[in-house]
């Protein structure tokens, strides 16, 4: 029998537009898998000949889900080229703006994504297997998860002034105080955020035994991990050095400055796809594969810092004696940092500092270069620009999470294709686990390759000589 | 608390006359007493507009539509209605989000769609000839509606059990 192609055109519930191809033997075995991403945006090339101040609201715009990551990374950038240290205040105001949006995006990939495979089953019909389906099997969770998004999204606009692309972050720190009334007010929101974030991942805990098929075969291998950690190695959202962990769970590289980024990853880019590639310079590829987001950055720190989340993440890391190393586990990670992010942002709302009006540094360029990194939901986000003596932006590099994930998730597809899908029979279970495997990593392809469209879903079957065998669409 | 009637425009204003329901809220902010009605601009009807939803008595939509002469402004009632599959990740129509509001809080309030038929939902700024005409009368006819309800206190309303 020919060789057979499968495609999954586009991959359904995840950031942007992508599809997926499986390469079949004779057999029916499947031999290669990928994910390619089909949009391009360009955003590093049309910012040229911007000013550099106009960079934070620019690349904003990447992204509608995450805007806030790439406001905070590029003002980090600018704050480097301005050559300033921004007033602590400031930073810890930032900090509470990247934790809320860290929440309400984790929210949106686990309730609104996620959650319908969850609770629905992987074989559900496509039809029900939508957060409509979970709105009327389980109403009690449906509006927890949006109550959970809600929170996040209304500290954003408490504090940037709208939901989507606040402009409040500006080089040198924050445009305006925080006030009494408003730190009170949002003070007045948490304790329902983490009853909601404990009971989900109470409830999360006690639902994993039925997802052991998946847990052992979604992108569950060795490869490195990367994030941010702070100076004594704990979890770390916005400031501090990166950490290369490798899966036994020793620490490959330490307290690197994100400055020297460029040392320590190189960046490639596939013929098949728009989304760049990264792998760990050190070790070359593909043995410097690694993954960032939530499930690296618990994998690879010393303790959270909050005592909640403290107690999750001890329990999380007795899942494997090394790192925990199955894809599928990101979404644990993702709910226990729900949790962590709402303690930390009391715990900042509660410092006296948070009030101060000292909240911005002012200066003119000083630097040809600046560098600007944070965590965002899905991973460790660099900015890095270079300006002319007039501060207009000649160069910029964006190395975003979702392609630092770009070969962990080709291989997972790999790994799940090769144990799931058989030959010439299409379930349409069999290729949600496909596609489901890419949602747990819940890639952003819009920030990653700087679209419009209608998602659907198109499978082909194609002979070796090209031929169409058998389409199925939905 | 959410007033009695909410208003809600949808769309977006850099496509044309896609922000006519945008537009149109702007407007009725310029002529309506604080409290009057509960008014909210957005770019897309997401889920988490339901529990506002939920709480006002009617809920009016204020859209922009193909098809149509430009400028023709319809009225139309809306009924709680799960949308298709793969709808409402990131955005919702109105009756999905009636339909979700009854799920979640067990109570969907009447509602009604306002919508201007558009000419162009181009990339740009500002609306069409036609639409900017007919602004006035979305208007109007909004707040005649609004009005007539709060004047009854009693807009019909899907009484629905909240499921445990």
């Amino acid at each position: 029998m020919a060789r057979q192609r499968i495609v999954i055109d586009p991959v359904t519930r995840i950031e942007g537009h992508s599809k997926i191809t499986l390469h079949l033997d004779e057999e029916g075995r499947v031999q290669e898998a990928y994910f390619h991403v089909t949009q391009f945006r360009g955003f590093e090339k049309f910012c040229e000949g911007r000013p550099f101040y106009e960079m934070p609201s620019l690349m904003a715009r990447i992204c509608g889900i995450c805007p806030v990551s790439h406001l905070i990374a590029s003002a980090k950038a600018c704050d480097a080229i301005l050559a300033v240290r921004i007033p602590e205040p400031a930073a810890k105001l930032r900090r509470i703006l990247n934790l809320a949006q860290i929440v309400q995006s984790h929210a949106l990939s686990f309730f609104y994504l996620s959650s319908p495979d969850l609770l629905l089953g992987m074989d559900a019909d496509p039809a029900t297997r939508n957060i409509f389906g979970v709105m009327q099997s389980h109403p009690e969770l449906a509006r927890d998860g949006v109550r959970l998004r809600q929170f996040g999204q209304q500290i954003i606009e408490w504090l940037g002034g709208k939901r989507i692309h606040p402009a409040w972050v500006v080089p040198g720190g924050v445009n305006e105080r925080l006030s009494v009334e408003r730190r009170d007010q949002i003070l007045a929101t948490i304790p329902g955020a983490l009853a909601i974030a404990q009971r989900t991942l109470d409830w999360f805990k006690n639902t994993m035994e039925q997802f052991r098929e998946e847990i052992r075969t979604f992108a569950n291998f060795p490869s490195l991990f990367l994030g941010l950690v702070n100076r004594r190695g704990g979890l770390e959202h916005y400031d501090g050095n990166l950490r290369f962990l490798d899966s036994t769970g020793k620490i490959v590289a330490d307290q690197v400055n994100p400055d020297t980024y460029a040392d320590a990853i190189a960046e490639f880019v596939n013929p098949w796809s728009y989304l760049k590639t990264t792998y760990y310079k050190p070790l070359g590829y593909p043995d410097g594969i690694y993954r960032v987001g939530p499930l690296a950055r618990l994998n690879l720190i010393n303790g959270c810092g909050t005592e909640r989340a403290d107690q999750e993440w001890a329990e999380f890391r007795q899942l494997e004696r090394g790192a925990v190393l199955s894809s599928f586990y990101f979404h644990y990670a993702r709910l226990i940092e729900i949790l962590y992010g709402i303690e930390k942002m009391e715990q900042l709302l509660n410092d006296p500092e948070i009030l101060s009006s000292h909240v911005r540094a002012f200066a003119r360029p000083n630097n040809r270069e600046g560098i600007g990194v944070a965590e965002a939901p899905r991973g460790t986000l660099i900015h890095h620009y270079k300006v002319d003596e007039q501060g207009l932006v000649t160069w910029a590099n964006l190395v975003i999470a979702t392609g630092h994930n770009n070969s962990a998730m080709n291989r997972g597809v790999l790994q799940v294709a090769r144990h799931f899908v058989h030959g010439h029979q299409l379930s349409e279970g069999m290729l949600n686990r496909v596609e489901a495997v890419i949602r747990a990593f819940d890639p952003c392809l819009s920030c990653s390759t700087h679209a419009a469209g209608v998602p659907a879903l198109e499978i082909e079957l194609r002979a070796a000589d090209g031929t169409l065998l058998d389409q199925v669409r939905r | 608390m959410t007033p009695e009637v909410l208003i809600i425009g949808y769309g977006n204003p850099l496509r044309g006359d896609d922000g006519a329901g945008w537009r149109a809220v702007e407007r009725l902010r310029e002529g309506t007493r604080d409290g009057e009605f509960g008014l909210v601009a957005v770019r897309q009807l997401t889920p988490e507009l339901a529990e506002a939803v939920s709480r006002a008595s009617l809920v009016l939509f204020l859209d922009a539509r193909e098809g149509g002469t430009p400028g023709k402004v319809w009225c139309e009632r809306v009924n709680p209605r799960q949308s298709p599959p793969g709808a409402f990740s990131h955005h919702a129509g109105p009756a999905a989000l009636l339909a979700a509001a009854a799920a979640w809080y067990g109570r969907a309030p009447a509602g009604m769609v306002l919508s201007v038929s558009g000419e162009s939902f181009a990339f740009r700024e500002g609306l069409s000839l036609p639409v900017e005409a007919a602004l006035a009368e979305l208007v109007e006819r909004t707040r005649n509606i609004a009005g007539k309800a709060l004047s009854r206190r009693s807009a019909p309303c899907h009484k629905i059990k909240r499921s445990e």
